[in-house]
């Protein structure tokens, strides 16, 4: 092993069994997955060794998901092999991946709340006595696997709703080993933990590696990838970029292969005529709502387009829904022209006075209604300017909509036509279009551009530069972090619920944005 | 329009053949096949009278449906209808006992008392979130024991009133006033469905009540609404039965439910909520009735009138219960 390179911030070698044994327990090859048009993951190769921790890394969309989900019998891949112990296998199911000694703990816990902890291990195979569940032969697996599991001390009658999220995670670990599994797969499984506990279960997995199996952990926290893994791949756009021993990159090094991509050019220049000293048109002070916001403070001036970065889940999507006034039980003040008002809810937001709208995340369930048409959509979060006394004005209404797909190119034969029928761009641009007919002063972007051409991108960033020239104050959460930079003059970077870094200006780099969205200590990340 | 710059088709008018959707045109197919099949039984179902009789029987659950109509674009369900239209029934003909002001009042009054039962769904499923099915079942059994109380376990003795008689037996210029009631009613709905906030209102939340919920309309005030509109709906109903026959009469409206589902889903309006127009539902309330009808005049026994009833229904919903798979 390479011992001598990088800072010794993890140590390789510290398996039992070394990288280059000569079967390696479990290896894909050229493994491939498309999603419609989209390579999920393209040709990757990884090679797992028994008595290893190997850390999967990647931004978000690198293939990580759809390599665990095939490794685990959720999907099926389109090309490649797989070999266990050097003969091929395929898994029709999660129930085949698991007989094959694959068992993995998703991101989402995976426990019914209602049912014991014993019920919860043994449940895709309890055992049966006269067809019936042996109760004594399930308590004492389950007991064997919590024992395991770091979880001697939890009673296996107890109900999962009672226990703590800590604990419950160790029983999710119990719940795979009691599968006897060889691969052990591992997908943020500490995301919802606190530092002690993660210590927990760091123990745990270090104990079951010394015990052979073979652990495969993904994890955006690169302090905990650093002291736990002995090998380390790094994905991008579906591909493997490269397979190296733990602790032989710098954090820097793991950074910039992570990135690697072309920077493009697609975005309108920033014109920055923002007034510093003015009052923001919006500000939100210390919000906090359910430990999915901690406190985030932040201001948005008239003409300025302010980024939401960070990873996936960091409390955007919930800033954005709690500005909107969507969220119930938020804490903390939202001041509209310095004057602190109570939104509490959507009607209230974009009201006069307010003007706020929100372009939301998911333009199928919560931006469009598909089978309406593209009239209906678009004025119908604006119904009010175009109605009177609660009787549409169908005069007004086509001119504003006659407007609207003018100014936004909106290519449809017809306002008639069912908004189903439009390609996902221009789905898109009616559902900016239609809170653009609301007039908004503030508009909250949720990843607008997720999954649409990059020509309808191109045209909605021009849009976001001209809507702030004529003095919106705009919020976007991106997860693409070059439409950040593009388009943003001020990014917050959020982890964990609260803003953890501003860059403003040339600050906001990919570089500066991934450091400080995996919460890298800033001065060795930034070069 | 605004294909000027854009390298999309022209638009085209849109002509009145694109306009009419599938379910619409299967529904009055289906009523014209019907009168064929009846013609060969007798020559009278032809007649101008034998369909004017129809037009009338039917306009009673045109009323009732139109207000069921409003819930199922909602994407839920009015269960209560029965004793919604048998309470404002026996309220009306209630009233009518109270001197002459109870006799102005009766039809009011009946409707009022549909009203607050809807709006006690509407409570129950907008603002409680209990599930339409439940809150609605269990409102029809409460109003069944209110109703059972008030007069004590025996028929109701009292009597329609005048204006309600009129209103369902009367005829204007040869015209069953039942149809003409039916018809305004018909056209009112056309106007809040199509030309109001409130109509757009319920199509958006019919389709995603999420996305209208966002989009700042008030789905609970909406919902709420509609609930009472299809309690004052059935009530009025029930009026309008109680002129017809005379006077109240207990589980007068049991003969309704179905009826009324399967009007209005038998029109093409998507039982899941969002889709539907009301042309729709005025075919499926004469399909029914006309149905009903011609399993009546054929003398075929009761039993096997309710299993041709029910096996018909199933037949047309799978006929056009599919196309939804899209969604």
């Amino acid at each position: 092993m390479n011992l001598a390179a990088g800072r010794p911030r993890g140590r390789s070698g510290r398996g039992i069994y070394r990288m280059d044994d000569a079967v390696p327990l479990f290896r894909m090859e050229g493994i491939s997955k498309r999603y419609g048009g989209v390579h999920a993951l393209d040709k990757a190769d990884l090679v797992v060794h028994a008595g290893r921790v190997h850390a999967i890394l990647g931004e978000n969309g690198a293939g990580k998901s759809t390599l665990i989900k095939i490794m685990s019998g959720v999907v099926a891949p389109d090309e490649g092999r797989m070999l266990l112990d050097g003969q091929a296998v395929s898994f029709a199911d999660p129930a085949a991946a698991n007989a094959a000694g694959i068992a993995c703990i998703f991101q989402e816990l995976s426990l019914i709340p209602d049912l014991s902890v014993a019920d919860n291990i043994v449940i895709s195979n309890p055992p049966t006595r006269f067809g019936m569940i042996d109760r004594k032969a399930q308590q004492a697996i389950a007991m064997a696997a919590l024992e395991r599991a770091g979880g001697g001390d939890i009673h296996p009658m107890e109900l999962v709703k009672n226990l703590p999220l800590s604990r419950r995670q160790i029983v999710e670990i119990a719940k795979a080993l009691a599968r006897k599994p060889r691969v052990l797969i591992l997908d943020e499984a500490t995301s919802a933990l606190t530092a002690a506990d993660v210590e927990t279960v760091f123990g745990v997995l270090r104990r079951l590696r010394s015990e052979g199996i073979a652990l495969l952990y993904i994890s955006h926290r690169m302090h905990e990838i650093a002291e736990l893994a002995d090998d380390c791949t790094v994905f991008r756009n579906g591909r493997k970029i490269a397979t190296y021993p733990a602790g032989s990159k710098t954090d820097d090094e793991v950074v910039e292969l992570m990135i690697g991509r072309e920077y493009n050019s697609v975005f309108p220049p920033k014109a920055d005529n923002v007034d510093r000293v003015a009052t923001p048109v919006l500000e939100a002070r210390n919000l906090s709502w359910m430990q999915r916001l901690n406190g985030v403070s932040l201001t948005a001036r008239a003409g300025e387009v302010v980024g939401l970065g960070g990873l996936d889940g960091q409390g955007q999507r919930e800033l954005l829904l709690a500005l909107f006034g969507v969220l119930r039980g938020v804490s903390g003040d939202v001041l509209i022209d310095g004057e602190k008002r109570i939104i509490n809810g959507p009607r209230a937001a974009k009201a006069e006075g307010i003007g706020m709208a929100l372009i939301p995340e998911d333009r199928k369930t919560e931006g469009l209604m598909l089978p309406m048409s593209v009239r209906d959509n678009l004025s119908f979060a604006a119904m009010s300017r175009v109605s009177r006394g609660g009787i549409v004005d169908r005069r007004a209404e086509s001119t504003a909509i006659d407007r609207m797909m003018k100014l936004l190119a909106i290519k449809a034969a017809s306002p008639s036509i069912p908004v189903a029928s439009l390609s996902g761009g221009n789905q898109q641009k009616v559902v900016i279009a239609k809170w653009l007919m609301v007039e908004p002063r503030i508009i909250l972007l949720n990843d607008p551009t997720r999954g649409i051409d990059v020509g309808t991108k191109q045209e909605i960033y021009a849009l976001l530069r001209q809507l702030a020239a004529e003095g919106a104050a705009i919020i976007l959460y991106s997860t693409d972090y070059d439409e950040l930079i593009g388009c943003c003059d001020r990014v917050l970077v959020l982890y964990d619920g609260a803003v953890k870094r501003e860059l403003v200006g040339s600050d906001i780099t990919e570089h500066a944005l991934i450091a400080s969205a995996l919460n890298i200590d800033h001065q060795e990340a930034v070069a | 329009m605004t294909t000027e710059k854009l390298d999309t088709v022209k638009a085209p008018r849109p002509n009145w053949t694109s306009r009419i959707d599938l379910p619409v045109a299967t529904a009055f197919g289906c009523i014209i096949l019907l009168l064929l099949i009846g013609s060969l039984y007798s020559p009278n179902f032809l007649s101008p009278e034998y369909l004017l009789q129809q037009l009338k029987v039917g306009a009673f659950l045109g009323v009732i449906a139109t207000g069921m109509m409003l819930v199922i674009l909602l994407g839920q369900i009015d269960l209560s209808v029965p004793w919604a239209v048998t309470l404002g029934a026996m309220m009306a003909s209630a009233a009518t006992a109270y001197g002459p002001m109870g006799e102005v009042l009766a039809i009011p009054f009946g409707v009022l008392c549909g009203v607050l039962m809807g709006l006690v769904n509407g409570i129950g499923v907008a603002y409680l979130r209990i599930p339409s099915m439940i809150v609605t079942l269990a409102v029809n059994v409460v109003a069944q024991g209110l109703m059972v109380a008030y007069t004590g376990g025996f028929a109701p003795v009292d009597s329609a009133s005048p204006a309600m008689r009129y209103l369902a037996a009367g005829t204007l210029m040869g015209i069953p006033n039942a149809v003409i009631v039916w018809a305004v009613t018909g056209i009112l709905a056309v106007f809040l469905l199509g030309r109001t906030t409130f109509g757009r209102a319920i199509y958006g939340i019919g389709n995603k009540e999420a996305a209208a919920y966002l989009s700042g309309v008030p789905t609970q005030r909406v919902v709420m609404i509609a609930f009472a509109l299809c309690g004052g709906l059935a009530a009025f109903g029930g009026v309008l039965l109680a002129g017809y026959a005379g006077k109240a009469a207990q589980s007068m409206g049991d003969a309704y439910l179905l009826p009324a589902i399967a009007a209005v889903v038998l029109g093409g309006t998507s039982i899941l909520g969002g889709r539907g127009n009301y042309l729709g539902t005025i075919a499926g309330v004469i399909l029914i009735t006309l149905l009903q009808s011609i399993l009546s005049v054929m003398q075929i026994a009761e039993f096997g009138r309710q299993i041709i009833y029910g096996g018909v229904i199933i037949v047309m919903l799978l006929l056009y219960g599919r196309e939804k798979s899209g969604r």
